[in-house]
């Protein structure tokens, strides 16, 4: 189907990691050392994503999310499994997917040093041979969007961790590629700071139909922008789908606040598929008088919690 | 059209070295003091040898030699090996591995820029001043044409080593010890710190076939006219040495770069 842009089908990947042992004792011997074991990363994972989509890769730490972007992107070629992108298979054709890519890692960061803003653009854009008309327009589109020119001739280290976000999410989009990745592009960043990036990536995909791969710890980036959400943990796939699914995924949980006589709040998370909520606020107040009453429905924060704390089983 | 993507790189390369103008001063300075050094050294050699010319070369020769040895070493210098370690310990490697071209290809590219520039602001002043003060002791003529393609494929010859040596890095994880071994070796058997002709004779007939020399050694001995290098059989000779090399080397660490690269594993997120 063409509309699938990027496929994996059962894909797995194993590192072998050598034993270590401890001491100065344990050192020495492991300079000799055959004795590796082999730790699975991602194991049997299957997905399918759409042109278009911005899909939440989640996972908490340590949980493969960097290994299958970087079977993605072609840099590690995984164990077994079939993993298509963009109608390459990336790591045999590494060359070709990069040019149909982009990616910005939050924490490293792909302009040149020392140049201006404006120079690594243009450099990028001999680099994936972007047409000059391509260029300009992306620029106008850049224009459109955020303020670039007080950060176009800067150079990249004078530049704020915020400025250099939003300069690097511009980079990885200037050669209109199919996919982008995106690890953690809001990490340090102050409140507004992230809106501005949340609102940058929504413009992009919404303007250039750009599939973006999301992966995150904030939570409030998920519900920005994404409408799906996968959720890897262990190296296994546990959660696909709509975010709006993911409250319910323990049953529907919603929080109730009760404001009690003597000026109290009283919490509760309450599963309504179990309990009837009426119920309990019949009950209590037939032990005591209640001031106020608040449902809240529970935050996707809450949930990702609960799943990565193995509520999962 | 890979061409507009070396253009670019080569210019970004050069308007990158020119930020750091002080770094490059304080290279020139460093130069000096060595050069100071060298000459005392020397001086002293050819005094308490007693006669003029030693294994062929007179004391003036020597100096000249060595003295456009350094300008060259400053200018084919490398620091892949530094660069790489340190991009794989931060975990940018990544982002160069992502670049569509050839990962080889983009360091050679990125890396010719500041050769440029090295160039034009390290080694061609040298050799004006060499020239200016020997008067004419450096033969002027198609030489520096030959000299020009032989400093080419001199620099080829060390990108590959150079790249070798930081592939091996990749599995010591460990880079220090290795980059000063490479370092000693290439500056030795290249003949950038004593001209080959001072090595022992057996010594220096199988250094004169090793790699290294086609780095500083050559293109000197193309530039100076020496070791008949002012005919054409010798020219050939020592320009296809190299070339053979050059391409010998690029093979070879293209291969192993290709087989290591698929073992690599990028530690983050």
């Amino acid at each position: 189907m063409s509309d699938q842009i990027i496929v994996m089908n059962n894909v797995c990947k194993d590192f072998k990691v050598l034993n270590r042992h401890e001491g100065l004792k344990g050192s020495i011997r492991d300079l000799f050392s055959r004795d590796y074991k082999v730790v699975s990363a991602v194991k049997d994972v299957s997905l399918s994503i759409n042109r278009g989509e911005i899909i939440g890769y989640l996972g908490p730490n340590g949980a493969g999310k960097s290994t299958t972007i970087k079977m993605m992107t072609g840099v590690l070629e995984p164990t077994s499994g079939e993993i298509i992108v963009n109608g390459t298979v990336p790591y045999k054709d590494r060359t070709r997917n990069c040019e149909n890519i982009g990616v910005v890692f939050g924490q490293r960061s792909q302009l040149w040093w020392s140049l201006p803003l404006v120079e690594s653009f243009k450099l990028l854009r001999d680099i994936y041979l972007v047409d000059k008309k391509d260029y300009d327009d992306m620029m106008e589109l850049y224009r459109s969007l955020v303020d670039i020119e007080p950060i176009l001739n800067k150079p990249v280290r004078q530049m704020s961790l915020g400025q250099r976000t939003l300069s690097d999410i511009l980079a990885a989009f200037l050669h209109n590629p199919a996919t982008v990745f995106l690890d953690e592009p809001t990490i340090g960043l102050d409140v507004s700071m992230k809106a501005k990036i949340r609102e940058l990536i929504l413009g992009l995909n919404k303007e250039k139909k750009t599939t973006v791969i999301l992966t995150t710890h904030d939570m409030g980036d998920v519900d920005a922008l994404c409408k799906r959400v996968v959720i890897i943990d262990k190296g296994e796939k546990i959660y696909d789908n709509d975010i709006s699914h993911l409250k319910s995924y323990f049953g529907s949980y919603r929080t109730l606040r009760l404001k009690l006589a003597d000026d109290t709040w009283e919490e509760m998370v309450i599963d309504e598929s179990k309990t009837d909520i009426m119920e309990i606020i019949t009950k209590k107040q037939k032990e005591q008088r209640i001031k106020d009453i608040e449902l809240q429905d529970i935050s996707t924060e809450e949930v990702i919690k609960k799943i990565y704390e193995g509520g999962a089983a | 059209m890979t061409l507009r993507r070396c253009i670019a790189l080569t210019r970004a390369g050069i308007t990158e070295s020119l930020q750091f103008r002080l770094g490059t001063a304080v290279t020139l300075f460093g130069n000096l003091i060595y050069l100071v050094l060298v000459y005392f050294l020397w001086k002293s050699i050819y005094a308490s040898s007693g006669v003029e010319v030693v294994n062929g070369m007179s004391f003036t020769d020597t100096m000249i030699y060595l003295i456009l040895a350094t300008a060259l070493f400053n200018f084919l210098e490398m620091f892949i090996v530094w660069d790489m370690s340190r991009s794989i310990q931060s975990g940018k490697i990544i982002l160069d591995l992502l670049k569509p071209m050839k990962y080889k290809r983009y360091m050679f590219w990125s890396y010719s820029g500041s050769h440029v520039v090295l160039f034009l602001l390290s080694f061609l002043p040298t050799f004006v001043v060499v020239m200016i003060v020997t008067h004419g002791a450096i033969p002027m003529g198609l030489n520096l044409l030959y000299f020009v393609i032989s400093t080419v494929l001199a620099l080829i010859v060390n990108f590959n080593i150079e790249m070798s040596v930081a592939t091996i890095c990749l599995y010591t994880e460990s880079t220090w010890g290795i980059n000063i071994v490479k370092e000693t070796i290439v500056l030795l058997l290249s003949g950038a710190s004593i001209p080959l002709a001072f090595f022992p004779e057996t010594f220096r007939k199988i250094v004169q076939f090793l790699p290294f020399r086609a780095v500083y050694d050559i293109p000197l001995t193309v530039l100076l006219r020496k070791n008949g290098s002012d005919t054409p059989r010798g020219l050939l000779t020592l320009l296809g040495l190299q070339l053979g090399w050059a391409v010998v080397l690029t093979i070879l660490s293209t291969l192993f770069w290709n087989h290591s690269v698929k073992k690599i594993t990028v530690n983050g997120g």
